[in-house]
C-alpha cells in the first residue's frame, strides 16, 4: 500500500514547529509514531500536504517528577510507559502494555494516542482514570486541559489544529493508590478493545476506606468516558465487594454501547459490569500492596 | 518536495540513499538498498513481515518513513548470519521446520532476536507475547515457538 505524496519537515524546536503549523494550517499534520497517521494516509482517509515530524522536539521528551506531580512527554512510547519507572503510575503501564504488538508499542506515542482519541484507546483510558491534564501549546502560549472534558468524539478533541500536545501532568504514584486495567478483545494482541475499563482507587490512611475513585470506560461511548455513578458508589465507602458490585452496576448503567459487527450492545454492557468489578479488585490489591510496602 | 539524501547504518555498514518524503523504510531497504529479505505484506502494521530492528527496537518498517531513519541504525534479516554460518535463530527455524513459505520468517526471527536480546531465557508465554505482532499463515505457531526455545537454549550454552 502506497503513501500519497506530501512534503516532510522535521522542526528542531517547539516554537519552530508551532510557527510552521501556524503558516500551513490544516494542510500540515504533526507526525509522532505514525501508527495511526500513516495508516490513515495509506487508507486515503487523510491527505495532508505536509507532515511535520515531532521527533526532534526535546520539549516533548522525557519524564519529570516535581512536588507530587509528574509530567510525561508526549513522545513517550507505549513500550517505554509499559516498562514503568518511578514516574509512571502502574495503571498507565498496564494500559500501555496492552496496546497493539511489540512493534506498534515501540512507535506508538502517548501524544498520538490522546490526539487520535479512539473510544477504546489504551493510553487514554488510564490517563482519564488518573485525572491527568494535557498540556496544549499553541501560537498564544500553553494551556492545561483536564482530560475529563478534553474528548469530544472519535478522533475529535478540544485541541485546535494549530496546537501541539506537549506533555501530560498527573499525580505522582504514591502509597495507598492503585489501579486496575481490564481489556477484552477478540484476539489476545494487536487489537482495539471490544470493551476496556481502567479503575483508579485512593485509600484513606486506614487502608480500607475509599478516599477517591475514578472508573473510565472504553468502547462504550463515542470517546473514552468516566462513570460518575461508579465513583460515587465508591467514595467514602469501605473498599470491598459490596460497593464494588454497586459501582460495577452503575458503570454498566451509564455505559452507552452500540451494536456492531464485533459485539452487541447488551453483551458489551454485561462486560462493562464484569470488567469493572475485576478492575476494582485489581486496583484494591495494588493500593493495599504498596501501602504495606511503605509501612 | 524533491528527493533528499539520508545517511543511516544498515547491518553495521554506513549507507546513503536518495529518498522521497513518502517513501517507507520498507521501500528504502528493498528498492534502494536491494535488501529484499524485509517483506512487504499488509502495509498497515498488522502482519509484521516488514519487521526490522531500529536502534535496538523492532518496528513495522511499513509504518516508518525512510526519512525518519536518518542517522539511525537498522538491522535486517540480512545482518544476522556471519558469512556462511546462520544465526542460531535462523538455524533453529530450519531445524524445527518452522518455515514453510518463508514470507513471515524474516520478521519472526527479528522479533525473536529482539526478545532474546532483552530476555535470554523467555518463558513460553513471553515468546508468544514477543511474537504477537507477527502473523504466519502456513506453519502454525507451535513449531515457531519450539524453534525460539531451542535457539534460546543453544545461545545460552554458547
Ligand atoms: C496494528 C495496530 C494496532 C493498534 N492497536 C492499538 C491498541 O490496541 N490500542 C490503542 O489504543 N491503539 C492502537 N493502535 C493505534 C495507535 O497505535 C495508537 O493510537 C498510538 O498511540 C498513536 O500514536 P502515534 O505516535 O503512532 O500517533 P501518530 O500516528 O503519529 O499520530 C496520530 C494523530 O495524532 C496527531 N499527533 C500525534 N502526536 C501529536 C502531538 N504531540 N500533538 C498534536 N498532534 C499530535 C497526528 O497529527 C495524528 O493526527 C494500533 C495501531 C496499529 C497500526
Ligand atoms: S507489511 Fe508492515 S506490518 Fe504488514
Ligand atoms: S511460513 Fe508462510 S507465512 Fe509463515
Amino acid at each position: 500500500m502506497l503513501l500519497p505524496s506530501f512534503d516532510y519537515y522535521r522542526p528542531q524546536s517547539l516554537p519552530e514547529a508551532l510557527s510552521l503549523l501556524g503558516e500551513m494550517g490544516e494542510d500540515a499534520r504533526p507526525l509522532a509514531g505514525g501508527t495511526d497517521l500513516l495508516v490513515n494516509l495509506k487508507l486515503k482517509k487523510l491527505a495532508p500536504k505536509v507532515l511535520l515530524d515531532l521527533g526532534g522536539l526535546e520539549e516533548l521528551k522525557g519524564n519529570r517528577a516535581d512536588d507530587g506531580l509528574v509530567s510525561l512527554g508526549a513522545l513517550d512510547t507505549a513500550s517505554r510507559l509499559a516498562s514503568g519507572g518511578p514516574e509512571v503510575p502502574g495503571l498507565l503501564a498496564m494500559g500501555a502494555g496492552a496496546l497493539g504488538s511489540p512493534q506498534v508499542r515501540n512507535r506508538a506515542t502517548l501524544g498520538g494516542n490522546l490526539v487520535t482519541a479512539r473510544p477504546a484507546a489504551d493510553i487514554c483510558l488510564p490517563l482519564l482514570a488518573l485525572g491527568a491534564k494535557a498540556v496544549l501549546a499553541g501560537p498564544n502560549g500553553e494551556r492545561e486541559v483536564a482530560l475529563d472534558g478534553y474528548f469530544k468524539g472519535p478522533g475529535y478533541t478540544v485541541k485546535e489544529a494549530g496546537e501541539i500536545l506537549t506533555r501530560v501532568i498527573l499525580d505522582a504514584p504514591r502509597p495507598g493508590v492503585g489501579g486496575g486495567y481490564q481489556k477484552l478483545g477478540l484476539r489476545q494482541a494487536m487489537e482495539i478493545a471490544l470493551v476496556n475499563v481502567a479503575a483508579h482507587l485512593e485509600l484513606e490512611d486506614d487502608g480500607k476506606t475509599v478516599a477517591l475513585a475514578r472508573v473510565a470506560l472504553g468502547a462504550v461511548a463515542p470517546f473514552p468516558m468516566l462513570s460518575p455513578g461508579a465513583a460515587s458508589a465508591l467514595i467514602g465507602k469501605p473498599a470491598q465487594e459490596t460497593c464494588f458490585s454497586e459501582a460495577a452496576e452503575a458503570a454498566a448503567a451509564e455505559a452507552r454501547p452500540i451494536d456492531d459487527h464485533r459485539g452487541s450492545a447488551a453483551y458489551r454492557r454485561d462486560m462493562v459490569r464484569t470488567l469493572t468489578l475485576r478492575a476494582l479488585r485489581q486496583a484494591l490489591s495494588q493500593a493495599q500492596g504498596n501501602q504495606e510496602a511503605q509501612a | 518536495m524533491s528527493k533528499q539524501a539520508i545517511i543511516l547504518t544498515v547491518n553495521g555498514v554506513a549507507r546513503q540513499a536518495l529518498v522521497e518524503p513518502n517513501q517507507t523504510l520498507t521501500s528504502l531497504l528493498r528498492d534502494e538498498l536491494g535488501l529484499t529479505g524485509t517483506k512487504h505484506g499488509c502495509g498497515v502494521g498488522d502482519c509484521g513481515c516488514c519487521t526490522v530492528i531500529l536502534d535496538g527496537e523492532t518496528v513495522n518498517s511499513c509504518l516508518v518513513l525512510a526519512m525518519q531513519a536518518q542517522g539511525r541504525e537498522v538491522t535486517t534479516i540480512e545482518g544476522l548470519a556471519k558469512g556462511a554460518e546462520l544465526h542460531p535463530l535462523q538455524q533453529a527455524f530450519v531445524d524445527a521446520g518452522a518455515i514453510q513459505c518463508g514470507f513471515c520468517t524474516p520478521g519472526m526471527i527479528l522479533s525473536a532476536k529482539a526478545l532474546l536480546d532483552h530476555t535470554p531465557q523467555p518463558t513460553r508465554e513471553e515468546i508468544t507475547k514477543g511474537l504477537s505482532g507477527n502473523l504466519c499463515r502456513c506453519t502454525g505457531y507451535e513449531k515457531i515457538v519450539e524453534a525460539v526455545q531451542d535457539a534460546a537454549g543453544k545461545m545460552s550454552e554458547a
